[in-house]
């Protein structure tokens, strides 16, 4: 069905559905429960008759005891919006297997598991395109990622699914993040909370407090995937080195051992566990995933010992 | 521990040089990664972004300062002060005597007293001094007084072992002037111990440090070697060979004569413990050569196992006896085989063409200037005075001059003799209270035998000890004999050679391992003299037209006994333990410097470790 699962896995994704501890409030109908009163089956509450209500949710049993007429209220069901915001920055391109095609893999897992529920996916790859230029090829190239961008916004519906991978095939990965504005950007854009996703490995010079605040600000149940390269968790590259950061070009002079490795792998401890604080004071799910990690176990394990999906 | 070299510190100043290294910046291999975030943060855990970081904890650099440390503590030289006092000046006395040639000890005592030498030059502290003494049968100043390390050693690569006997005597003599009035000063004397007592500096005090080289004593050595014509036959010749046995084993071994290096005979010999046995070796002989002993079996010590001695063949011996009437001395000459007789009874002019003359109580118009035994008369030459002696007395002779070899003046009584004192160039033989009555000696290039009674006048002509006499005299007298003693010297005593009439610039002598040696004579001289007889064996002298042949033997049954000695004798009570010593400071830089090279290597290893 997709060269990004398998179709061993999307039958095991199908039992799952994505967990919302709030209820939903998006305006279309769906399958979550929502504090908006409405047409189900789910009795929410009673209130007076007035004038020019449908006589069809009067309770008449009620109206017998009481000699009173009160209308009965039903829970509205409606659909959960998941926002999965994809890094699509050059950091990205590192890494064997590269971590944009595993961020890709966990972004078409969660949306395939929305979908299955009828929840509307959205996935918001950051950065922007750069503006077009006169190259043909890089037109038709940028137009073919600008449709499939488009192609991803307010998926809805198992039927959807084919066009949803394929879409996330096309997305590449190129130019510098800033993750904290794509993140802010996506709250403002969002009309109705929900589930947000955000794939990253969090590299970002700007830092990533201020936009993952903007999520849980608005609402946003707030789930953070740090992808990182095996490369970046343990360097296998000595010597006296002059890095440049792909992004932004800058220079960082560094001479580095065997010896240690130890120390550098504690500055990674480190950094992951400052986000993972970051993300717990805030009610975020935070998970932290080498891109050669299985990615069954982190679906069907991680996330579902998370609650994310159940 | 006291430091040779404390200037060496200086050198500390290159102890920043190394912290500088790891100050400064180095070149660098360019990667693209997909942040610098992750480096930036590790970095600023780890370091600064200064020009200058801040020293860390790094074990290359404590091992680099570890081995610059060492290198520096090894330029400075430090040792440990022994146990002997350190003394300002060192006289190093070398045995370079044939015992020291012994192979007890690998390769040899004298290479091991050299080594031993040389470290105590290694030993030297910087403002100290170092004298080298060769001793053998001379003593050679080999370096003078000196600081400098590389002179003395070279000084003590010039030494060489000799074949010849010890002679300290001259050599502590030296070093004693040295020495003298200093404090700081000793004498250190690397030998084997085999010396002569040197009683003579038994109350000087010598501030002597003997090293003694050797372990054991496995030799046997030709001690004594003659040869003389064979008395029942004349075309024969005796040789006279002693061999002591110096070791305390039983050895055995074959002993050959050789004759102008054509082996004539071998006899098997077996040796009792530090015993000696003589040997006769009858061999006939047709023209002049060289007779060569060997002993086959090798032992300790190889400059004793071989001797060799001229052989001439006997000349008959022309004897003018200028006498009146006696008729005993007449006739014991003319018995005697090797003696072709004149007799006159007045001398009036030099006795030219006679070997010897013998005066027998005259005095004759002009004094022979040949060899001469002269019989109670007397010449103001010889003597500056003289007077009569009735009836002296014998009281002693010297039995073991050769004159006097199977001699003996028991019933001996003498009538009258000239009194006289006994003069510089001549040794008593036999005495009387007031006057020596036999003299011999050498006056000039003239052999004298003086008797200063008139034998007629005395009961000595009745004796057998007076035709030996005669005979001995006669051989004695016969200039063909005393050169052929002359020609076999020991080693390290001088070759003496009459010069012809006929004047010569120059000479030849070739040594027995084939090097010559030119020597000039200077104008006028009667004799040559060649001092350079180190090495045991047969040398070849060519003067003009003349070709001699000498031998050079060590046949000394002290240096053949080459038992090593724990003590020197002072005397009757001085002596000298050898020391236990090796060297008075231990110098420690080669250890340090073996440390430093293994941190390097550590370093090394350490270093690819971490990089690998």
């Amino acid at each position: 069905m997709s060269a990004l699962l398998t179709p061993e896995l999307l039958r095991r994704l199908e039992q799952f559905q994505l967990l919302a501890a709030r209820r939903a409030k998006s305006s279309a109908k769906g399958e979550r429960r929502s504090r908006a009163r409405g047409q189900s089956v789910e009795f929410a509450d009673y209130r007076n008759y007035t004038h020019g209500d449908d006589f069809r949710y009067l309770d008449w049993n009620l109206y017998g005891r009481l000699e009173r007429l009160f209308l009965k209220l039903y829970e509205e069901e409606r659909e959960l919006p998941v926002r999965i915001f994809l890094d699509a920055s050059e950091s990205m391109t590192f890494g064997t297997p590269v971590k944009f095609d595993f961020a890709r893999q966990v972004a078409a897992a969660i949306g395939y598991v929305a979908l299955c529920g009828f929840d509307r996916v959205s996935v918001i790859a950051f950065p922007d395109l750069p503006p077009l230029g006169a190259d043909n090829t890089q037109l038709k190239a940028v137009s073919s990622e600008l449709a499939a961008r488009g192609g991803l916004r307010a998926v809805r519906g198992r039927k959807s699914t084919l066009g949803f991978f394929q879409n996330l095939s096309q997305l590449t990965a190129h130019g510098g993040a800033n993750l904290n504005e794509a993140l802010r950007r996506g709250a403002l854009e969002a009309r109705q909370a929900g589930v947000a996703v955000v794939l990253s490995d969090f590299l970002d010079p700007a830092g990533y407090e201020s936009g993952l605040t903007a999520l849980v600000s608005r609402g946003f149940q707030v789930n953070a995937v740090q992808i990182l390269a095996p490369d970046e968790l343990n360097p296998g590259t000595y010597g006296d080195l002059r890095l440049v950061d792909a992004e932004t070009g800058g220079i960082q002079e560094v001479t580095f051992g065997r010896y240690r490795l130890k120390s550098y792998q504690q500055t990674v401890q480190n950094f992951c566990q400052r986000l993972r604080e970051f993300c717990q004071g805030r009610g975020i799910s935070f998970f932290t995933a080498s891109s050669e990690t299985a990615l069954h176990d982190l679906l069907l394990k991680q996330l579902r010992q998370a609650e994310v999906w159940g | 521990m006291s430091f040779l070299a404390p200037a060496a510190f200086a050198f500390a100043a290159a102890i920043p040089v190394v912290v500088v290294f790891y100050l400064l910046k180095r070149k660098r291999v360019v990667k693209l990664v997909s942040s610098t975030l992750l480096w930036q943060k590790f970095l600023a855990e780890t370091q600064a972004s200064a020009p200058f970081q801040r020293l860390r904890h790094n074990w290359l650099l404590i091992l680099q300062l570890l081995m610059l440390a060492l290198v520096i503590f090894a330029l400075a030289r430090p040792y440990f002060v022994g146990q002997s006092k350190s003394s300002r000046l060192r006289v190093v006395i070398l045995d370079a005597s044939a015992s020291m040639q012994s192979t007890d000890e690998k390769p040899s005592r004298f290479e091991k007293a050299r080594g031993e030498a040389l470290q105590w030059v290694s030993g030297l502290r910087d403002a100290d001094q170092m004298v080298v003494l060769q001793a053998a049968a001379n003593t050679e100043v080999k370096q003078s007084a000196t600081s400098d390390k590389t002179a003395l050693r070279r000084a003590l690569q010039n030494c060489a072992a000799t074949d010849s006997p010890t002679h300290l005597v001259e050599a502590f003599k030296l070093a004693e002037t040295l020495v003298k009035d200093r404090s700081d000063a000793e004498i250190h004397l690397f030998s084997d111990g085999a010396l002569p007592n040197l009683g003579e500096f038994e109350n000087k005090n010598l501030p002597l440090v003997y090293h003694r080289v050797g372990q054991g004593c496995e030799n046997a050595g030709i001690v004594s070697l003659d040869v003389r014509a064979n008395p029942e036959n004349l075309d024969q010749r005796a040789v006279f060979v002693n061999v002591g046995n110096f070791s305390t084993n039983a050895r055995r071994t074959d002993i050959e004569l050789f004759f102008d290096n054509q082996l004539l005979e071998t006899r098997p010999l077996e040796l009792a413990p530090t015993n000696s046995q003589p040997l006769v070796f009858i061999a006939p002989q047709t023209t002049n050569g060289v007779f060569t002993v060997r002993l086959a079996a090798p032992d300790d010590l190889a400059a004793d196992n071989q001797a060799s001695i001229v052989s001439l063949m006997p000349q008959p011996m022309k004897v003018l006896l200028v006498s009146r009437t006696n008729q005993v001395l007449e006739k014991v000459l003319r018995s005697q085989p090797n003696v072709e007789l004149s007799v006159v009874s007045l001398l009036s002019e030099p006795a030219v063409g006679f070997d010897a003359v013998v005066l027998d109580d005259v005095i004759p118009a002009v004094w022979p200037a040949v060899n001469t035994l002269a019989i109670h008369t007397a010449n103001t030459n010889w003597f500056p005075g003289w007077e009569t002696i009735q009836t002296p007395t014998i009281v002693d002779w010297k039995s073991t001059h050769p004159l006097l070899r199977f001699v003996n003046f028991d019933n001996v009584y003498v009538g009258e003799s000239i009194g006289v004192k006994t003069p510089a160039w001549g040794v008593a033989l036999l005495d009387s209270p007031q006057t020596p009555l036999i003299i011999a000696g050498q006056r000039e290039r003239q052999r004298l035998v003086w008797i200063g009674f008139d034998t007629l006048n005395s009961s000595w002509p009745l004796r057998i000890s007076f035709p030996i006499f005669m005979v001995n005299a006669m051989e004695w007298l016969n200039p063909a004999s005393a050169n052929a003693s002359q020609l076999m010297v020991r080693a390290g005593d001088p070759f003496r050679y009459g010069l012809p009439a006929q004047p010569l610039a120059a000479a030849q002598v070739t040594r027995p391992d084939g090097t010559k040696k030119s020597l000039v004579i200077e104008p006028g001289a009667r004799e040559l003299i060649f001092g350079e007889t180190f090495q045991q064996g047969i040398y070849r002298l060519k003067a003009g037209t003349n070709e001699v042949t000498f031998c050079v033997n060590l046949t000394d049954a002290a240096e053949s006994n080459i038992m090593p000695h724990d003590e020197l004798p002072f005397g009757k009570y001085g002596k000298v333990a050898a020391t236990t010593l090796k060297r008075a400071n231990l110098e420690l830089w080669r250890w340090i410097a073996m440390a430093g090279l293994a941190v390097l290597l550590f370093e090394w290893w350490y270093y690819h470790k971490r990089t690998a």
